[in-house]
């Protein structure tokens, strides 16, 4: 006969300043009564320091599984299955519960706690007793953000020959890939990759691309959600303007390029870069004259095309029906002069990451060309390709990451891109000195670890240690960092200083995340089911996220879970059925479902 | 060689912070820095041999001694492991470190006995007050007296004995051998470093703190001469009085500017304060205080009616005298100066090596 299963059940901490929206008593009442559970321990007792309590216990008890629920709940695995081997009970005979402090208000955090707890406990998988009804599905899916994943998703589902509305914030879809000048670790030019991506979409016939637009509001129930989305008005015609861009040329509003990273000027008129998709001119309200004072009028004066430009053109919002959706919103970078040390803002050769990127670019403001930040006639501080290059360039890793009094996290790609800025600063100045300052190496990815070998050979000085202060001294720039692998303090003059910005979630992130009805993680990054097993999909329904917004990665990761995301998509649609919200199943829906599926039995 | 001593990191649990895992070695520290440079790198190099548990190179280095706790370090470190504190929990390992009779150590590391310590020295007091069945007079002799004993003896056996076991520890023992010339050229360098605690100015924006932290010291070492050697208490020149009063109000106005400062955990430098911060502190203030307020009592003519008043400074007085002058955060005023000294003779005999070397290599 079966021996009979007796669970204990260890409930770690939550770490971190998140809200507390699990009731833990309430929990605890909850699955006190269930027959199998023999021991509740929560977290006044630290398995770690109390081994001898554990064992203790585990034997007087006779417990042979343990369940352990919490945050991160397989940091104690270990010391867990040490505890039954003690006992003489089967050490692998633990089941771990991922358990997320939603900071939502409604996202019921305590109920989706309760659910996954009691399958574990009748050691039903999470997913099947879930999974059990579904909701039927319409086969048309929204893909928010325009950015590689977002790209990636919207042309795997399409190519299914499904109907996908992808709509993007700004006026070009490519997102920050589009900037890139190349990708690690093969030197690929980015935009080779991105652009005939972008141009797919804006042919695909079964992809309905709405740049400058957001989302407003979400109703109805997986599977047939119901989108608001506001289209701010573009002030040209999308379907009469050729992109000729004689309008520009007189136009006097001007304003930092947003696709430059506020290397150069663009006009209020502007196309974000030359293989903007869609292909067109559009308005930024902000910067144009006749929207802020109602007097000027020059572009439509000297657009060749009839009424393509309608300066009083308003906002409209549009509704649609989708299935199913994929988040794919992206990151922000961070913002260095946060970091008053580095003076960034300040010192005018103080560059993030990504000004850099445009520099180097043959299409960026100084035609390829590493040059030093001047003030033009009106005052803004732009790069053009006249004046010298710099002799000597340093970068700093970690600006904004891995640092508690900014952002804890590692943002994951700036070791590898700043190798790569590196090394495009090297083939372009050939004799200038080129110092990278780091704190850890994490070349983590295939061919990266290769990538750093080849970077090391190309005469980069590598230096150990995180730079302190930048000050400036006679025109140049002062470091003082300490070097670590060689003890001393370095203080270096350099004339261009790059600081390699973290990742950060994107401004719209929190007020999506409470649009759609899916939780935050500890960061402000999208919370996925299962940090492990299910990263592409939410507690809710039929929404599925991609890319950085669930948290910093890299383009091939960011593609890759994008390609995933769409087959979490695609399936539902091959079923005409989505899973429902969490938060709409109901527990004894759960309960009974577990039950059922279950193979264990109390005494 | 260095020998590694994994748990030597738990035994520095009592003297300020207990986590000294949380560094991941950056540097930023060390870089940030106004004092470190190739000769020095503070403070991670610090935390590094903590971790590590080499208790050999703690001991050897006066290191901890050169830093000034400005804080910088601590407000920029991206793990928050506060290198700041670190050194200051260092320094106070130290003490205990060079005290030959070990009794710091006890302090440091039980508190109860600490207490029991000042009651102890209360009772004392109280003690002999009976003894001269509570008049006036005597007991201020004795109180004189002990001043007087209490300077030499704590002087001859606790500070000069812990100062030649730092040399020894830090200088003999690491077999540096510095020239008698070089040894007596240093000197003058030594006093001005041990009253004016100049090196602090190389601190950022650290002006303030170092001239109330100078007239501090001047008032303290003032007022100590003028009770002691100029018999305040007792005196009639007008000149001594007057001259008593201001350097006793320095002392309990700049303390309790200090005191406020801990309270009120603003700048990096006053965020933590160990048991025996608040104890110099709180001490000195009522050392200030009390003698101040003895004299008022004299001038007015109310002294005789207020015996109270002497008893409790001489409660203070001793206490201090007799804990936390020898055995707390006093001997860091003593230690720090000749850290600047041992610091300079190490660097000067590196040096002198070096020349030695590059003149064989030429011969």
């Amino acid at each position: 006969m079966r021996k009979a299963v007796k669970t204990g059940i260890y409930f770690s901490h939550p770490v971190g300043s998140q809200a507390h929206t699990i009731n833990y008593r309430e929990l605890y009442k909850y699955i006190k009564n269930v027959p199998v559970v023999t021991k509740i321990w929560d977290s006044t007792v630290n398995p770690i320091s109390d081994e001898e309590y554990f064992t203790g216990e585990i034997t007087s008890k006779s417990i042979n599984r343990i369940i352990i629920a919490g945050y991160l709940p397989g940091y104690l695995k270990s010391i867990f299955s040490r505890f039954l081997k003690k006992a003489g009970e089967e050490a692998e005979n633990i089941s771990l519960v991922e358990l997320y402090e939603h900071p939502l208000p409604d996202v019921p955090s305590t109920e989706i706690a309760k659910s996954k707890l009691i399958c574990a406990i009748y050691d039903v998988p999470y997913e099947a007793a879930i999974l059990a009804e579904m909701n039927p599905s319409q086969s048309e899916t929204l893909v928010i953000g325009g950015g590689i994943a977002g790209i990636q998703a919207a042309l795997d589902i399409a190519n299914s020959h499904n109907k996908v509305y992808l709509v993007e914030k700004t006026g070009t879809i490519g997102g920050h890939m589009a900037m890139f000048d190349k990708t690690f670790p093969t030197l690929d030019c980015a935009a080779c990759i991105l652009t005939p991506k972008m141009v797919e979409v804006s042919n695909h016939p079964f992809i309905e691309l709405m740049t400058y637009s957001e989302i407003k509001k979400i109703s109805g129930i997986p599977g047939n959600y119901s989108v608001n989305i506001l289209q701010k008005a573009r002030r040209v015609n999308v379907n009469t303007c050729t992109g000729c861009g004689t309008c520009a040329e007189k136009c006097p509003g001007t304003s930092k390029s947003e696709f430059d990273a506020g290397t150069t000027m663009r006009k209020a008129i502007y196309m974000p870069f030359p293989q903007a998709v869609p292909n067109k001119y559009l308005i930024d309200a902000d910067s144009c004259r006749y929207v802020q004072n109602g007097k000027c009028g020059v572009c439509v004066k000297n657009c060749p095309v009839e009424n393509c430009i309608n300066l009083d053109e308003k906002d409209k919002e549009v509704e649609v029906q989708v299935g199913n959706i994929v988040v794919a919103t992206g990151f922000k970078t961070f913002n260095a002069s946060r970091m008053e040390q580095y003076g960034y803002g300040k010192y005018p050769n103080v560059l993030t990451s990504l000004e850099l990127e445009r520099l180097v670019n043959a299409a960026g403001p100084t035609g390829g060309k590493i040059s030093f930040r001047t003030q033009d006639k009106k005052g803004n501080w732009v790069f053009t390709a006249e004046g010298p290059e710099p002799k000597s360039v340093a970068i700093i890793h970690c600006v904004g990451s891995r640092d508690e009094n900014y952002n804890k996290y590692c943002s994951r790609v700036c070791c590898m891109y700043s190798l790569k800025l590196a090394h495009l600063i090297k083939e372009k100045l050939p004799d200038a000195e080129i110092f990278e300052h780091y704190i850890d190496m994490r070349a983590f990815g295939k061919g990266y670890e290769e990538f750093y070998d080849r970077i090391l050979h190309e005469g980069i000085h590598i230096i150990r240690g995180k730079t302190a202060k930048i000050e400036e001294h006679q025109d140049k720039l002062l470091l003082r960092t300490e070097d670590i692998e060689h003890n001393r303090i370095l203080e270096q003059e350099v004339e261009m200083v790059i600081l390699s910005v973290g990742l950060e979630p994107n401004n719209e992130t929190g007020d999506l995340a409470s649009i759609l009805g899916i939780g935050l993680s500890a960061n402000g990054w999208l919370q996925e089911a299962n940090s492990l097993s299910n990263t592409t999909e939410t507690s809710s329904g039929g929404i599925f996220i991609a890319g950085t917004c669930q948290g910093p990665k890299d383009i091939p990761d960011s593609v890759v879970q994008a390609s995933a995301a769409a087959s979490g998509v695609i399936q539902s649609i091959m079923l005409k059925k989505t899973e429902q919200s969490m938060k709409n199943i109901s527990l004894s829906t759960i309960e009974s479902k577990a039950r059922e599926l279950s193979l264990i039995n109390g005494e | 060689m260095n020998r590694v001593d994994p748990k030597f990191k738990d035994k520095l649990k009592p003297y300020g912070i207990s986590d000294w895992n949380e560094c991941f070695h950056c540097g930023n520290c060390t870089a940030i820095c106004s004092h470190s440079e190739d000769s020095l790198l503070m403070p991670r190099n610090g935390i590094r041999a903590i971790q590590l548990g080499l208790k050999d190179k703690i001991h050897n280095n006066v290191d901890p001694w050169l830093c000034y706790y400005c804080g910088d370090c601590s407000e920029e470190c991206p793990r928050n492991a506060n290198p700041g504190e670190l050194m200051m929990a260092l320094r106070r390992y130290l003490t205990t470190v060079y005290d030959w009779t070990g009794v710091s150590r006890i302090f440091y590391t039980s508190r109860t006995v600490m207490i029991a310590a000042f009651l102890i020295v209360a009772a004392a007091v109280v003690g002999i007050g009976a003894m001269y069945s509570f008049q006036l007079e005597p007991i201020m002799e004795f109180g004189h007296l002990f001043e007087k004993i209490a300077i030499i003896s704590v002087a001859a056996f606790i500070l000069l004995p812990n100062i030649i076991r730092m040399f020894r520890l830090t200088l003999i023992k690491q077999k540096i051998k510095v020239p008698l010339s070089t040894l007596l050229s240093g000197i003058a360098d030594l006093v001005i470093n041990m009253f004016t605690q100049k090196k602090t100015l190389d601190c950022k924006e650290n002006r303030v703190r170092w001239f109330e932290h100078f007239i501090l010291v001047l008032g303290y070492l003032l007022l100590l001469a003028t009770t002691v050697f100029l018999n305040w208490f007792g005196t009639d020149n007008i000149y001594i009085i007057i001259f008593g009063y201001v350097v006793g109000a320095i002392t309990f106005i700049v303390t309790f500017d200090f005191i406020i400062r801990r309270i009120r955990k603003k700048a990096e430098i006053s965020k933590f304060s160990h048991l025996s911060d608040w104890m110099f502190v709180v001490w000195l203030f009522l050392m200030g205080l009390s003698t101040f307020l003895i004299r008022v009592f004299i001038d007015i003519g109310i002294i005789q009616d207020h015996l109270w008043l002497y008893l409790v400074h001489l409660i203070i007085l001793a206490q201090w005298a007799v804990i936390i002058v020898p055995f707390g955060k006093w001997m860091h005023f003593l230690y720090r100066s000749f850290a600047i000294y041992i610091a300079e003779m190490k660097k000067k005999a590196l040096s002198l090596k070096q020349q030695n070397q590059v003149t064989t290599i030429t011969a």
